[in-house]
């Protein structure tokens, strides 16, 4: 009904990506409707979603917990009290029940945290050391990126620039204080260098910032993959519809930094302040894992003098939807740590799907991965959706006007990837795998 | 013993090629495996029982055959024939398990009955040659090569493959027509009672006469090696045959034309040969260069193993002719050595190109990646180029180390001519590895089958080979030594006149002091 009056009322794009600017016109998303497209998206939400249950939760211990420790060997060793942490957006206590699951960590996290890979239990330091867990270096890698490209949607996003006010830095010098009470080598420090701690600590405030970000994703991809195993979501726009009216309704879910030094809670951050999940995580998130990161080493060396890197960092786009997934697999790329963390999640329907494809079991990681990548690109869409639903007008707007405004948003926003590294073209078809 | 490696291979031939009955591809390979694996363990039997210590002919074998012609069944082995043999068969073996890997994804062997006779045929041939003791048996069996290898490279090659084959055929017919007059004439002249090795005595014959027969040899086994500038039937060859045939042309055949040189040349006119040397010298460098360069000028990674071949060719020539004992078992190791390399090179280089469909430089890039390239293939590629380009640690370094360590008393140029040429050899392989296995893989035609354990096998067989030849390079050179020992002494004319020419000073002054006696 409203695709064919949008149609009507507005001649076609001339955009090299009409077909796709007219698909988010419908109210589609970017990745194409297909039954192969939802069961690859879902499939890596579920897979994303438990491994993402683990990094919230060690984001928020870290960033509350371990802190400033200048020796945090075991700050991947989370307590069963964050273990056991109840999710405000699942259980039944839950501040806004998305997930109709429990609150505490996902059964099969708990059984992988236990077993591992290998399948044996074994004291928790073996299997850290033989790499037999969780990569918790991947998020971290998403939370440095976030604080690397500061000042992200300023002035609509505030949590960046509080990091640089007086009150920050006066919450945070009690912290600092508080936390190496007794410590005065560390004081000492602290008082020749005022500024390093201060950046640690705002390090440690996007531990917290991303936690609280991935708090509420994890609920929300596992509710969209039990839909689907429900037979209840059926097609690509409603699995972005359900993202779409999940960022709506958490939107307002206050983002805050709170450290718990000796039992005595600090607040660096209030709640107070009043920044919220939307405008303070979630864009900031998108722009700075989605679109930016940094280079990193696959196969493919950067050479920045030549131009190849480029000298603003708001022209980075090294990020998911750019991305090269082939090198996935080579030694200490981020891509591969959380390939490897899906890997041991997938459902099986996708482990089916993937040993029909290409080399099967060898190359699921990069299969994987690049289901991953379109998945990304329905998460994207419905961070567009939700924009120009915030920003500008609905999608059945009888005005022609407000449906060339809406049309000038997509399209700026499909501009994004017009450089050809963007994987955009490649997940129009099902060939790209 | 000996005849089993010449009648086992042809009798298995024909069994496997004109035995009546449907025989399907996969019984007819398993029966070709069984066969030359047999003839695998037969030579690892006879290399148990050779006697190291004895220079001359040891389990020999005789039978008159024709008298009146002068050609006898006359068989024998000795440290030059027995390390090729060893080679031939073993090729011979990896091809045929190489050959139709049955994987589910690959292109089955078209057909496979006569693919795996015509080897077996090859393996047969390669033995008579290299054990023949009576001049027209060798002929006979030399030439019994043409044939299947014609077969093998026009009926399985790829598109110009009728070309390449029919010019393989002439350039080869006409080096063995060369032979065939040469062993003639040298029967005619010297009034031998028949064609065996030891009846033939050519120190009667005048300077002049045993410079053309020399000469007739030369040309006629330089086509085969092949030396600059008869090599140009060589990289339209190796790279129209297919993999399998081309392991066998490079590390078989081209040995036949080496062993040749030593055997009959070296062998027959040990004072004319000397004369002849520094001439060969500078023809070694030639090509040693020459193939490099040509090398590193290639855009086909195939093309570009075929003219590193011709290069490394020239090492063989270059210790043959320095006539010292270390040069001269240098030679032998150097065509063992290189076979080996060779063989994994094309291996290798096949593998890529039925998994990545090209083996054009400017299109392959990234197989280093782990999961979506080819991680092994490329790991063992870049260790056959460090074992080609001769770096330590595997059997390349050995017998070039060998040859030229044996041949820079004697030429002193040339020698080191052909250590520019190892260098350069370096060259084309840096190119190629980084083209090949370095960079990125494109994402949108980047999705090659894997290889499996079974395709990789043979490959790392001879990886380990060459490593293992390379750091105990006594099993490399102790099958040659004493024979390589006494031949290079049978021409100590030439040391001493060597040394009286050195006031001279210039060494292409002996060439016409040389005719002028």
């Amino acid at each position: 009904m409203n695709v064919t009056a949008t149609r009507t009322k507005l001649p076609p794009s001339q955009h090299q990506f009409a077909d796709i600017i007219h698909r988010l016109e419908a109210g589609g998303s970017m990745l194409p409707d297909t039954p192969e497209n939802l069961m690859q998206i879902i499939g890596l939400y579920k897979a994303y979603a438990v491994p993402m249950d683990f990094y919230w939760r060690d984001l928020l211990y870290i960033g509350e917990q371990v802190f400033l420790n200048p020796f945090p060997f075991f700050k991947y060793f989370i307590s069963d009290e964050y273990m056991d942490r109840h999710n405000h957006y699942a259980g039944d206590d839950a501040d806004l029940r998305i997930w109709r699951g429990q609150a505490d960590a996902h059964p099969e996290l708990r059984e992988f945290m236990d077993k591992g890979e290998l399948k044996m239990k074994l004291p928790r330091l073996a299997h850290h050391l033989w790499h037999d867990r969780i990569n918790m270096e991947f998020a971290e890698e998403c939370m440095r990126s976030m604080l690397w490209h500061r000042g992200m949607y300023v002035p609509v996003n505030q949590f960046d620039p509080f990091l640089d006010s007086d009150e920050y830095k006066a919450n945070a010098d009690r912290a600092i204080k508080a936390y190496f009470k007794g410590n005065p080598a560390m004081l000492a420090l602290h008082k020749a260098f005022p500024e390093l701690f201060l950046e640690q600590c705002r390090q440690s405030s996007y531990y917290a910032n991303l936690g609280l970000f991935w708090e509420v994703m994890a609920p929300v991809f596992f509710e969209m993959s039990d839909l689907y195993d429900e037979g209840k979501m059926t097609s690509v726009p409603q699995a972005m519809d359900f993202l779409v009216n999940g960022i709506f309704a958490i939107a307002g879910r206050p983002i805050y930094h709170h450290v718990y030094i000796r039992g005595e809670c600090y607040e660096i951050i209030p709640k107070s302040k009043g920044f919220t999940w939307l405008y303070e995580a979630a864009l900031p998130y998108v722009e700075a894992v989605f679109y930016r990161t940094s280079p990193f080493r696959g196969t493919k060396s950067y050479n920045a003098q030549a131009g190849q890197v480029p000298a603003d960092q708001k022209d980075f786009h090294f990020g998911v939807l750019y991305a090269d997934k082939f090198p996935v697999g080579t030694a200490g790329i981020p891509p591969t740590l959380l390939a490897q963390d899906m890997l041991h999640f997938l459902p099986q329907y996708l482990v089916d799907y993937y040993r029909e494809h290409c080399r099967g079991e060898d190359d699921m990681l990069i299969q994987l991965i690049i289901s991953f990548q379109r998945s990304m690109y329905c998460v994207t869409s419905a961070v567009i959706q939700a924009l120009r639903g915030a920003l500008l007008y609905p999608l059945d707007d009888p005005n022609p006007n407000h449906l060339k405004a809406n049309r000038a948003f997509f399209e700026s926003q499909i501009d994004r990837f017009l450089r050809p590294e963007a994987r955009i073209k490649d997940i129009q078809t099902p060939d790209y795998r | 013993m000996l005849s089993a490696l010449i009648w086992l291979p042809a009798i298995g031939a024909a069994l496997v090629g004109f035995l009546p009955g449907n025989i399907s591809a996969s019984r007819a390979r398993v029966g070709a495996i069984a066969i030359s694996g047999t003839l695998l363990l037969w030579t690892i039997y006879l290399l148990t029982q050779f006697n190291l210590s004895t220079p001359g002919l040891q389990m020999s074998e005789y039978l008159p055959w024709i008298p009146t012609l002068g050609l006898n069944y006359s068989l024998g082995v000795d440290g030059l024939s027995l390390p090729l043999v060893a080679l031939s068969n073993l090729l011979t073996f990896l091809v045929i398990f190489s050959s139709d890997p049955q994987s589910p994804k690959s292109t089955p062997l078209k057909r496979p009955r006569l693919f795996y006779s015509l080897v077996l045929l090859i393996s047969a041939g390669m033995a008579g040659a290299l054990l023949a003791q009576n001049l027209l048996l060798f002929f006979l069996f030399y030439e019994v090569e043409l044939i299947p290898f014609y077969l093998l490279i026009s009926i399985w090659g790829s598109e110009k493959r009728d070309y390449a084959a029919i010019k393989f055929l002439l350039y080869t017919a006409v080096s063995g027509i060369l032979i065939l007059a040469a062993f003639l004439a040298m029967n005619w002249l010297t009034h031998a009672s028949s064609f065996d090795y030891d009846a033939i005595a050519t120190q009667g014959l005048s300077q002049r006469t045993q410079l053309i027969l020399l000469t007739l040899m030369i040309v006629g086994f330089g086509i085969k090696i092949p030396l600059v500038p008869l090599h140009t039937w060589l990289p339209d060859a190796y790279v129209e045959a297919s993999t399998p045939t081309a392991i066998l042309l490079g590390g078989v055949l081209a040995k036949l034309g080496t062993y040749g040189l030593v055997r009959f040349c070296l062998g027959l006119f040990p004072e004319t040969w000397s004369l002849v040397a520094p001439g060969l010298s500078i023809v070694a460098a030639v090509s040693v260069m020459y193939g490099a360069l040509a090398a590193i000028a290639q855009k086909d990674i195939k093309r570009m193993v075929a003219y590193s071949s011709i290069g490394h060719m020239g090492y063989v020539l270059l210790g043959t002719i320095a006539l010292t004992p270390l040069a001269l078992v240098g030679a032998v190791s150097q065509m063992v050595s290189h076979g080996l390399i060779l063989a994994l090179l094309f291996y290798l280089v096949g593998i890529i190109e039925s998994k990545v469909g090209t083996r054009d430089l400017d299109v392959l890039n990234g197989l280093l990646n782990p999961i979506r390239g080819l991680p092994m293939v490329s790991a063992l590629l870049i260790l056959a180029g460090m074992g080609s380009a001769g770096i330590p640690g595997m059997a390349g370094f050995i017998s070039e180390f060998l040859v030229f360590q044996g041949s820079f008393s004697a030429f002193p140029l040339p020698t080191l001519l052909c250590v520019v040429g190892t260098a350069l050899t370096a060259v084309y392989f840096v190119i190629l590895l980084n083209r090949t296995c370095f960079g990125k893989l494109d994402t949108k035609t980047a999705y090659y089958p894997r290889v499996t354990w079974l395709e990789q096998l043979p490959a790392l067989a001879l990886t380990g080979l060459i490593i293992w030849l390379g750091v105990q390079p006594t099993w490399l050179v102790r099958w040659s030594e004493s024979t390589t020992t006494a031949m290079a002494s049978a021409t100590s004319v030439y040391e001493s006149r060597q040394l009286a020419m050195k006031p001279i000073g210039h060494l292409s002054q002996a060439f016409p002091s040389g005719v002028a006696e």
